[in-house]
């Protein structure tokens, strides 16, 4: 028996050595991939968004309002234009993420008491920056018109105290939960590193199983792990496994250590969850090997289901917004349930309780393809490639 | 000599549409996917924003006036009020068990506070799994904020019996307009951009695969491809170049015309700019792709490299995290792939309204990149041929 599975480990890790492509696929890409999302995002925010100003009154009170536009760390004012036409070909032209006009006679209508209006436009066509410019130019807009209301209202006789309240009677401090400096790559690489290795375990463990009936090597594979499905998917998967936790342990590491980004849980429990990532990933590897045993339809079908997991798992469109309908696609992919116990156990620091159906499905993963191996044996003994 | 070499550029492009014609596998890339895989991801998406995200909130101070504030943030587009609980522990439960997605406290002294004409401080605690849900809860407090604001403040000005020239008490008043997503939909920003980067892999793929065939099939043939045409290298690669871009031009069509269409996504640009542009970024993955070709081995190993290299290629074009702060290394790998380009001008032109006058510098370099790999695809093709020769004279 023993020597039945060390023969069978023994040949899943010399196919795995076969081809410097397989180790190019679990161990380089994933550790591109690391240094490639850490490194890429490593600023946090992508702050000082550039920005135009389209000033059209040239006053005092005009280049005040700009300097303080310019003193604020979202909005990086690179270009002065004169005219509106051309502030929205700067920002055409991918020059600018958004304009803040300030119109004629600007000074002399908001000092007059005539009414002046400032405009803003925010290119929300690339969300982040967007964004960002659009806090930015809201600030300063609204503090420069409650200046100027103070200013009106401490002339009327008001006390400063009593104006200066007058214009926030009410105040919502917003306190974002840990991720206070909303660090972008904490909510991004948290969930489209352990995305990517969840991908590139399904592709591989799909490739390495199917591969073995599209070069007709199955009959050998079973002879060698002693007739057994199990045995000879256990010899298979193993070593891909140790590789792939190895990989993912070692992210963590990154993520967690290296990038201190929050771990608000004892560390064994996201190692827990990786592992069981990993194994939980071969478990739906085995199931579209099984359901389909043909090498390029379920490559097709991983790389569907592994491309779509980065929408539809949700790690930036929230589950509960989808239609239902679609919605329900979310739980039939291993990795949204690594999502689901990173955000509570590492981010929110939840008791592991909350996670445990999360922990539990991840397991059922592993033993969901269990019935089905009778077809994907049936097949290996008569392997047929079409192509 | 000139004639031998557009008859060999027929030759080659009459065999290639064969290959590809029969090649199911490469079928499936180079129409399945175009024509699905658009949809299934903007129906993901096609709610675009979030609305009645559930919060808890805490209520201290349980006075008309809190009461008041409570109502407005219920009214919201983005908030709801999913539960009124008693003290902190109580919300957190529900936090905890993802009932709600943020809590937000006011404090027992709120009412004296804007009765005495004090500022009072309410506080929003916000769950940080989603940038999105904190966004939508972010821009709802902050009208609220405003509109309060506003309302207790002309309370307290005609209190006074002070004359003021309109209601915020300000003679400046301020206006926000949105580009390109003027909902701020969530499908409308990441679509468009989503929709050239499946063109993209589309055709990198369907390339790959057609590449693997060749590949097999020469190893099958002893080191020589019994389908392969003999020709000018620059010749095939053109002739497979001008094979691709016929087959694929009703998909990119389709793509970029009918899917935005389909789903009301932003679509403002002019549909023969849009043509226009992505015509080179189409030659460019040509290019590209049959550059990759020389390494492929197997029909199937092309899917392991090319899927992967999708959310690499998503974020070094710019959509999730801009250009401009991207370290200059990362910048300079996104310039040698045509989907950067390709995204970032298509972006604009459709939900911009650019011109291909606007869009010059990526216009431009997606012909700069056609070029530079094509150079690559004739010297790694001459390798190539010159290494096949020896071995057959061998």
């Amino acid at each position: 028996m023993w020597k039945i599975l060390r023969q069978s480990i023994a040949y899943g890790w010399r196919l795995l050595c076969s081809r410097p492509a397989f180790f190019g696929v679990a161990v380089f890409l994933p550790l591109f991939c690391d240094f490639f999302f850490l490194n890429l995002m490593h600023e946090g925010l992508p702050l000082r968004v550039p920005a135009a100003v389209v000033d059209q009154d040239h006053s005092t009170l005009s280049r005040r309002v700009i300097r303080n536009l310019s003193a604020s760390e979202l909005v990086d004012v690179t270009q002065e234009v004169e005219s509106y036409s051309e502030a929205l070909r700067k920002v055409r032209e991918g020059e600018v993420f958004g304009f803040f006009l300030l119109p004629r006679d600007f000074q002399k209508n908001a000092l007059n008491g005539a009414g002046t209006t400032v405009t803003f436009y925010s290119n929300l066509s690339i969300f982040v920056p967007g964004t960002l410019v659009f806090k930015g130019f809201k600030t300063t807009a609204v503090t420069t018109a409650g200046g100027v209301a103070v200013t009106t209202l401490t002339s009327m006789g008001v006390d400063e105290a009593a104006a200066g309240t007058l214009l926030q009677p009410v105040v919502v401090q917003q306190n974002p939960l840990a991720n206070p400096w909303m660090n972008y790559s904490v909510y991004l690489s948290n969930s489209f590193l352990p995305g990517v290795i969840a991908l590139l375990v399904v592709l591989l463990a799909c490739f390495t199983i199917c591969g073995e009936i599209k070069h007709a090597t199955s009959p050998e594979w079973l002879r060698v792990s002693g007739g057994s499905m199990i045995t000879a998917l256990f010899g298979k998967l193993l070593p891909q496994a140790v590789l792939f936790t190895a990989i993912g342990v070692f992210t963590q590491s990154l993520l967690y250590g290296y990038c201190h980004f929050p771990l608000n849980c004892p560390a064994w429990q996201m190692v827990l969850a990786m592992v069981m990532l990993v194994l939980g990933c071969q478990g739906f590897a085995v199931l579209i090997c099984c359901a389909l045993p043909n090498l390029r339809l379920s490559l097709i079908l991983a790389s569907l289901t592994g491309i779509l997991a980065f929408s539809i798992a949700a790690y930036s469109y929230p589950v509960q917004s989808m239609y239902g309908g679609v919605a329900i696609f979310s739980y039939i992919l291993p990795v949204r349930y690594y999502f689901l116990i990173y955000t509570d156990l590492a981010l929110n620091g939840v008791p592991m309780y909350y996670a445990r159906f999360y922990f539990a499905a991840l397991a059922l993963f592993m033993v969901l393809p269990l019935p089905l191996l009778g077809r994907l044996k049936k097949r290996c003994l008569n392997p047929v490639y079409v192509p | 000599m000139t004639i031998g070499w557009f008859a060999a550029l027929f030759r080659v492009w009459r065999r290639e549409f064969y290959l590809l014609t029969h090649d199911l596998g490469a079928m499936l890339f180079f129409f399945a996917l175009p024509l699905l895989y658009p949809a299934t991801y903007t129906i993901i998406y096609n709610p675009e924003v979030i609305k009645n995200l559930p919060i808890a909130v805490i209520d201290h101070s349980r006075t008309a006036e809190s009461r008041h504030l409570t109502r407005m943030i219920n009214a919201t587009d983005g908030l709801e009020v999913y539960a009124y609980v008693d003290d902190k522990p109580a919300a957190q439960r529900l936090m905890h068990s993802k009932e709600v997605f943020g809590t937000l406290e006011i404090p027992a002294d709120y009412a004296k506070k804007i009765g005495r004409g004090e500022q009072a401080v309410v506080t929003y605690f916000a769950d940080m799994s989603l940038l999105l849900r904190y966004r939508t809860a972010a821009f709802a407090l902050t009208d609220v904020q405003l509109a309060l604001g506003e309302e207790l403040r002309q309370q307290d000005i005609d209190a006074a019996g002070l004359l003021l020239q309109d209601m915020n008490g300000s003679t400046i008043s301020t206006d926000s307009l949105m580009l390109g997503d003027p909902t701020q939909g969530f499908a409308s920003f990441i679509m468009p951009g989503v929709l050239v980067l499946i063109l993209h892999q589309g055709l990198l793929l369907g390339i790959c695969m057609l590449a693997g065939g060749v590949a097999e099939r020469r190893r099958r043939g002893g080191g020589v491809d019994p389908l392969s045409v003999a020709a000018p290298v620059s010749a095939t690669l053109i002739g497979k170049c001008l094979c691709y871009l016929i087959v694929y031009a009703p998909m990119v069509l389709f793509v970029i015309h009918i899917v935005p269409g389909m789903f009301s996504l932003p679509h403002v640009g002019n549909i023969w700019h849009e043509l226009m542009f992505l015509l080179p970024m189409i030659v460019a993955v040509t290019m590209l792709g049959q550059c990759v070709a020389v390494f492929i081995s197997e029909r199937e190993a092309s899917m392991l490299v090319v899927v992967a290299t999708s959310v690499v290629f998503l974020f070094l074009s710019g959509l999730t995290w801009p250009r401009y702060a991207m370290g200059g290394f990362w910048q300079l790998v996104g310039d040698f792939i045509p989907a950067t380009w390709g995204v970032e001008g298509f972006v604009r032109i459709n939900s911009l309204g650019a011109t291909i006058a606007d869009e010059r510098t990526p216009y431009i370099m997606l012909w700069g990149l056609s070029l530079v790999y094509f150079a690559v695809a004739w010297v790694l093709g001459r390798v190539g041929k010159t290494r096949g020769e020896t071995l057959k004279k061998r």
